[in-house]
C-alpha cells in the first residue's frame, strides 16, 4: 500500500474514531437510548477499534525508536546567596542571574552552573555568556559567531524556549533577574551548550537540497541569466530563509519521539526547492518526502514553525508538500503544476 | 599523529572557498578528493553577514554601463593603490559569476521583468550591484553549500581548527589542525592548498564582522614566513550600529537613506559633494569622525560612543521591507528601533581586511616580493590581496572578488593536481609532527598568570583608539610598543579549561595569538606609510602621495620582528589622478 495512505489511515483516523466516538455517547444521552439495544454500540465500537489502531502505532514508533531523552541532571542546590558583585554605581546596569545547565561531557550529566553577570538594557544572551567566559569562567562552551542573527551557530535554549542567543535580550527575557540557559537536548550533546550537529546535517542531505539543471554546461560557463518572475520568487522566497539552526528540529515534538522522522528543516528546504521555477525535478522531488518517515510522520504540532528565528514556517511548507502530493496522486503531473495552480 | 590525504585542501568554509571547492570538483569531472577544514560549520562562515550585493555590470550598454566604468570606479575608488590589471579581470568575470549564482539558487531581487535587479552602491558611478534582500552573502553561501551536498568527492571537516601550515622548500605539504570536538592532532596532506579563511577585523573591539573573523589564514602565511602585502589599510564601514556594531548595509544609502548630524543637516554635501552619501566608504567615515570630533555628532550616554544618525523613514516600509527586511528586524531586536519610524543611531566600524596574504593576479601565494610563488599554494577572498582593492575597496566589490578568485584559485589548483599524476605525497617527518603536537600541548599546559580575554580585550581596544579612521605618528607608534608588550604579556597566559571536548577556551588563546601578529603586522604598515590614501588616513601627512608611495607595502616576520618592503603599483589605462566626488 502506498504510505501516504497507511499514513493517512493510522495518522489521521484517530481524528476520525475520538468525534465518531463523543457522537455515539452524545446521541445516546440526548435520546436516552439504551446503549446495548441500539446500533450506537457498533458505532462507538468502531471509534475505539480506530483510536486504539492509532494508539497503538505511536507507542510501537516510541518504543522501537524513541531513544530515552530524559537525562538524568545533577542540578546543583538552588542558591539562596542574593543576586549581586561588586556595588554598580553606573546607572542602566545591574545584574541578572544566569542559571546555565552544562552538558558535561565526562559524567554525562547537565550540571547548573549560576553565573552574575552584568547587563544593560541592550545585553543579549550570548553577550552575556561571553562574558562570562571571558571574566569569570573560561571554561564554558558555547557556539557564535556573527551575533547578528544570521549564521545559525548559538541556538540554545533560553528560559524554555528554543532561542538563538545573539537575538534574545536578556532583561526583556529575565524573570525576577534570573535567565535559563540550556543546551537544545533534542540534539546529542558535546559539551556545555555545544550539541552535535551531524544528524542535522545528514537530515538536510537526505532530500536533495540543491537546484537541479539538465544544462551542466550553461550551469559552470553562464552566458545569461534564468529569468523569474517576482510572483515565482515569493513562491520560496520565505522558505529560502532557513540558516539551519537546529532550533525547529529541538521543538519538533515527532522528532523527539521518532527520530526515524527526517524533520521541519530538510522538509522546508525539500519544499524551497521543489517550489523554484528554475528547478527541473519537478514533482519527483515529491516522490522523495511522499513516505512516512517523510512529510506523512508530520502530526502538525507546529512547534518548529513557533521557534523558527527567521520565519521560515516548516509547517506550513509541509502542509504544501502534502496537499501537493495528493493533488498529484489524484491528476498526475510531471511539472510543478500544483504551484502554479495555486496561484 | 594520525594523517589524512587529500588532492586539495580549502582552508575555510565561506564564499570564495567553497566556490572554489566546487569548480575544481567540476574541472575534475569529480575525480580530486578535496578537504574543505573549517573551524565553524561550514555554512556558517562569515560571508554570510554580506548584505548590500554583489557588483557586476550585468547589461552593458544599459543606462551607459560598461565594463570599463566597473573598473574605472573600483580603481579610483581605491585612490590607484589596486594592481589594474586585476580588476580588469575583476569587473570582466564578475557578471559570469552572478549568474553563475543565479544558477545554483540565490534568490536574486527581481524587476518587473523577471531579470536581476540592481541597486546603487558608494563610489559606482551606475547601479550595477545584484542583490537578494539585505542578506546577499546569506544566499550565495546557503547556495554554495546546498550545491557542494551533492559532491561525494568532498569531504567538509567541521570545526577543524588549522593551526599550522608547513611550506617545506617553497612547496606546499600540509596543515596541521585541531579538531574542537575531540582535541585530536591531525595532519592533513595535500598536493595544493587554497587558503579562504577570511579577514582580521576582529583586532577591533568595534567591528562589523563575525566572533570569528579572526585572521587565521592570514597569520597562518604570516608565521610561515610568507610576506603579506598592504595590512595598514583596514576599511571601516560608515555605519554600525552602536553599541554592538552590526553592520547596517550601505545598501540602506543606496536605496535613498540620509546620514544627518545633530543639525539635522546632510553633512555629506560638506565632504562629497556629487556623491553625497554614495561617496565610498573611507571618505563617508572621515566625513562622520569629523562630524562628531566637531561636536555635530550624537553622544550615547550609555556607551559613551560619538554617532551619527542614519535617517530611513523617508523610504517607506514596503520599500524597507522588500530590500532591506533584515536590518530592519536586527534594529528592532537588538536595539528596539525601528528604521521606519526612528533614524539608527551609527558610526564607523572596522570592516573588512583590504591586505593580506600577498597573492600574484592568479591567486598564487608568493615567496616574496619578487615573482617566485609557492608551489601548490593559492589564497582567494578576503585573506588574500591580488589586490583589487587597493587602500580603499568599494561596496559589493568584496563578493565579486570571493567569487571570481573562488574560481580561479579552484579551476588552478585542479589543473596543477593534475599535472603531478599519481605522484606520491611528500613524507612529513615525525620531528614535525611533534614539534606541532607539541605547540598545542604546550599551549593547553599554560598556567601563567594572564587572562588571555584580557590581553584580546587591550589589544582590541588599542587598535580602536589608535589605528582608527584617523591615525597620528605618536599615536602608531603608542600602538606599536603596546601591542609588543601584549605579545610579551601574552606568552605568560594561563589556558583553565583543560578537557578534550569543544575546548573554546584552547581554539580561543589560538586566534588571539593570531590576532596579536596581525595587529602587529597593521601598525608596523601604517607607521611606515607616511602619506593619506583611501582607508590610511595620517593626519600629519594628510596628502597623497604619488611621487613616493604609489606602491603596495610587503610586510615579513622576523625573528625580531617585522621587515617592511615595497612592491610598484601596476597601472595599465587609468593614470592617478586627483581624487574627487
Amino acid at each position: 500500500m502506498r504510505e501516504s495512505w497507511v499514513a493517512l489511515l493510522t495518522l489521521y483516523v484517530p481524528m476520525v474514531g475520538v468525534p465518531i466516538l463523543l457522537f455515539a455517547y452524545m446521541i445516546s444521552l440526548v435520546l436516552s437510548l439504551d446503549w446495548a439495544s441500539t446500533p450506537l454500540l457498533y458505532l462507538s465500537m468502531i471509534g475505539l477499534l480506530v483510536f486504539g489502531i492509532s494508539g497503538l502505532r505511536d507507542v510501537y514508533i516510541a518504543g522501537w525508536h524513541g531513544k530515552a531523552i530524559v537525562l538524568k541532571t545533577a542540578y546543583a542546590e538552588k542558591t539562596t546567596v542574593p543576586i549581586g558583585g561588586p556595588l554598580l554605581e553606573k546607572p542602566g546596569v545591574k545584574f541578572v542571574r544566569f542559571n546555565v545547565k552544562r552538558f558535561n561531557p565526562g559524567t554525562q550529566m547537565l550540571d547548573e552552573h549560576v553565573y552574575d553577570v552584568e547587563t544593560d538594557r541592550f545585553t543579549t544572551v550570548l553577550d552575556g555568556l561571553l562574558r562570562v567566559k571571558s571574566t569569570k569562567d573560561p571554561t564554558l562552551s558555547m557556539r557564535y559567531s556573527c551575533r547578528m542573527g544570521i549564521c545559525g551557530s548559538c541556538g540554545m535554549v533560553v528560559n524554555g524556549k528554543p532561542s538563538l542567543a545573539c537575538e534574545t535580550n536578556v532583561w526583556d527575557n529575565a524573570k525576577n533577574d534570573e535567565l535559563e540557559v540550556s543546551p537544545m537536548l533534542g540534539h546529542p550533546l558535546l559539551k556545555d551548550l555545544v550539541t552535535d550537529f551531524d544528524d542535522f546535517f545528514e537530515r538536510h542531505v537526505l532530500v536533495n537540497p540543491y537546484l537541479f539543471r539538465n544544462d551542466l554546461r550553461e550551469k559552470y560557463h553562464p552566458v545569461k541569466e534564468y529569468p523569474q518572475s517576482k510572483e515565482q520568487l515569493h513562491e520560496y522566497l520565505p522558505f529560502s530563509y532557513c540558516i539551519m539552526c537546529g532550533l525547529c528540529l529541538d521543538a519538533c515534538p515527532v522528532v523527539n519521539m521518532n527520530p526515524e522522522f527526517i524533520g521541519p528543516q530538510a522538509l522546508s528546504q525539500a519544499y524551497r526547492y521543489y517550489a523554484d521555477s528554475r528547478d527541473e525535478k519537478g514533482a519527483e522531488r515529491l516522490k522523495g518526502v511522499d513516505i512516512l518517515k517523510g512529510v506523512w510522520d508530520c502530526e502538525f504540532a507546529g512547534s518548529c514553525s513557533e521557534v523558527c528565528p527567521k520565519g521560515v514556517d516548516p509547517a506550513f511548507a509541509i502542509q504544501l508538500l502534502k496537499t501537493d502530493i495528493i493533488k498529484n496522486d489524484l491528476r498526475p503531473s510531471s511539472g510543478r503544476a500544483n504551484v502554479e495552480e495555486r496561484k | 599523529m594520525e594523517t589524512l590525504d587529500f588532492d586539495l585542501i580549502v582552508l575555510g568554509s565561506g564564499i570564495a572557498g567553497m566556490t572554489a571547492a566546487i569548480h575544481a570538483t567540476n574541472a575534475a569531472n569529480g575525480g580530486i578528493k578535496i578537504a574543505i577544514v573549517t573551524k565553524l560549520h561550514a555554512m556558517r562562515s562569515h560571508s554570510v553577514s554580506a548584505e548590500g550585493g554583489i557588483s557586476g555590470v550585468l547589461y552593458p550598454g544599459e543606462a551607459d554601463d560598461s565594463i570599463n566604468l566597473h573598473a574605472y570606479d573600483t580603481i579610483k575608488g581605491s585612490d590607484y593603490l589596486a594592481d589594474q590589471d586585476a580588476v580588469e579581470i575583476l569587473v570582466k568575470n564578475a557578471p559570469k559569476e552572478i549568474e553563475f549564482f543565479d544558477h545554483i539558487g540565490v534568490s536574486w531581487n527581481r524587476d518587473d521583468v523577471g531579470r536581476i535587479q540592481q541597486r546603487a552602491f558608494g563610489g559606482m558611478s551606475i547601479p550595477r550591484t545584484a542583490f537578494a534582500q539585505d542578506r546577499t552573502g546569506f544566499f550565495m553561501m546557503r547556495a554554495l553549500y546546498d550545491e557542494l551536498t551533492q559532491m561525494k568527492n568532498v569531504f567538509v571537516f567541521h570545526e577543524n581548527f588549522a593551526y599550522s601550515l608547513l611550506i617545506e622548500r617553497g612547496r606546499f605539504k600540509g596543515i596541521f589542525v585541531l579538531d574542537l570536538a575531540t582535541r585530536a592532532i591531525r595532519l592533513f596532506r595535500a598536493k595544493a592548498c587554497i587558503i579562504a579563511s577570511g579577514g582580521a577585523s576582529r583586532v577591533y573591539d568595534f567591528t562589523t564582522t563575525a566572533h570569528s573573523s579572526t585572521g587565521d589564514g592570514i597569520a597562518l602565511a604570516y608565521k610561515a614566513g610568507l610576506p603579506l602585502k598592504d595590512m595598514e589599510f583596514v576599511q571601516f564601514h560608515p555605519t554600525a550600529l552602536i553599541p554592538s556594531g552590526i553592520l547596517i548595509t550601505e545598501a540602506a544609502r543606496g536605496e535613498g537613506g540620509y546620514l544627518l548630524n545633530k543639525d539635522g543637516k546632510r553633512f555629506m554635501e560638506d565632504y562629497a559633494k556629487s556623491k553625497m552619501e554614495l561617496a565610498p566608504r573611507d571618505i563617508v567615515s572621515r566625513a562622520i569622525i569629523t562630524e562628531i570630533d566637531r561636536k555635530r555628532g550624537f553622544k550615547d550616554e550609555e556607551s559613551g560612543l560619538g554617532y551619527i544618525q542614519l535617517d530611513l523613514r523617508h523610504l517607506g516600509r514596503k520599500l524597507i521591507d522588500e530590500r532591506l527586511p533584515m536590518i530592519r528586524d536586527m534594529s528592532i531586536k537588538t536595539l528596539d528601533v525601528d528604521p521606519v519610524k526612528e533614524p539608527l543611531p551609527v558610526r564607523p566600524a572596522a570592516h573588512f581586511t583590504m591586505g593580506g596574504i600577498h597573492t600574484d593576479i592568479e591567486g598564487r601565494v608568493m615567496i616574496d616580493e619578487k615573482k617566485s610563488a609557492v608551489q601548490g599554494l593559492w589564497a582567494a577572498g578576503e585573506c588574500g590581496c591580488v589586490s583589487v582593492h587597493g587602500s580603499n575597496r568599494l561596496g559589493s566589490n568584496s563578493l565579486s572578488q570571493c567569487s571570481v578568485w573562488g574560481r580561479i584559485t579552484g579551476l588552478a589548483a585542479a589543473a596543477y593536481v593534475d599535472s603531478l599524476g599519481g605522484a606520491p605525497l611528500d613524507k612529513v617527518s615525525a620531528d614535525t609532527c611533534k614539534r606541532e603536537e607539541l605547540k598545542i600541548t604546550n599551549l593547553l599546559d599554560s598556567d601563567g598568570s594572564v587572562n588571555p580575554y584580557d590581553v584580546k580585550a587591550a589589544m582590541q581596544k588599542t587598535m580602536g583608539e589608535l589605528v582608527y579612521v584617523y591615525r597620528t605618528l605618536n599615536g602608531l607608534r603608542g600602538a606599536k610598543k603596546i601591542i609588543g608588550e601584549l605579545k610579551k604579556k601574552f606568552k605568560d597566559i594561563y589556558i583553565k579549561d583543560k578537557g578534550a571536548v569543544y575546548n573554546t577556551n584552547l581554539r580561543d588563546a589560538l586566534e588571539i595569538d593570531n590576532l596579536l601578529e596581525l595587529a602587529d603586522a597593521i601598525v608596523s604598515c601604517a607607521i611606515n606609510r607616511k602619506e593619506s590614501r583611501g582607508a590610511h588616513a595620517l593626519v600629519e601627512y594628510p596628502k597623497r602621495d604619488d611621487t613616493n608611495w604609489l606602491k603596495h607595502t610587503i610586510v615579513y616576520k622576523t625573528h625580531g620582528g617585522v621587515g617592511i618592503s615595497y612592491l610598484p603599483v601596476k597601472i595599465t589605462k587609468w593614470k592617478p589622478e586627483p581624487r574627487v566626488y
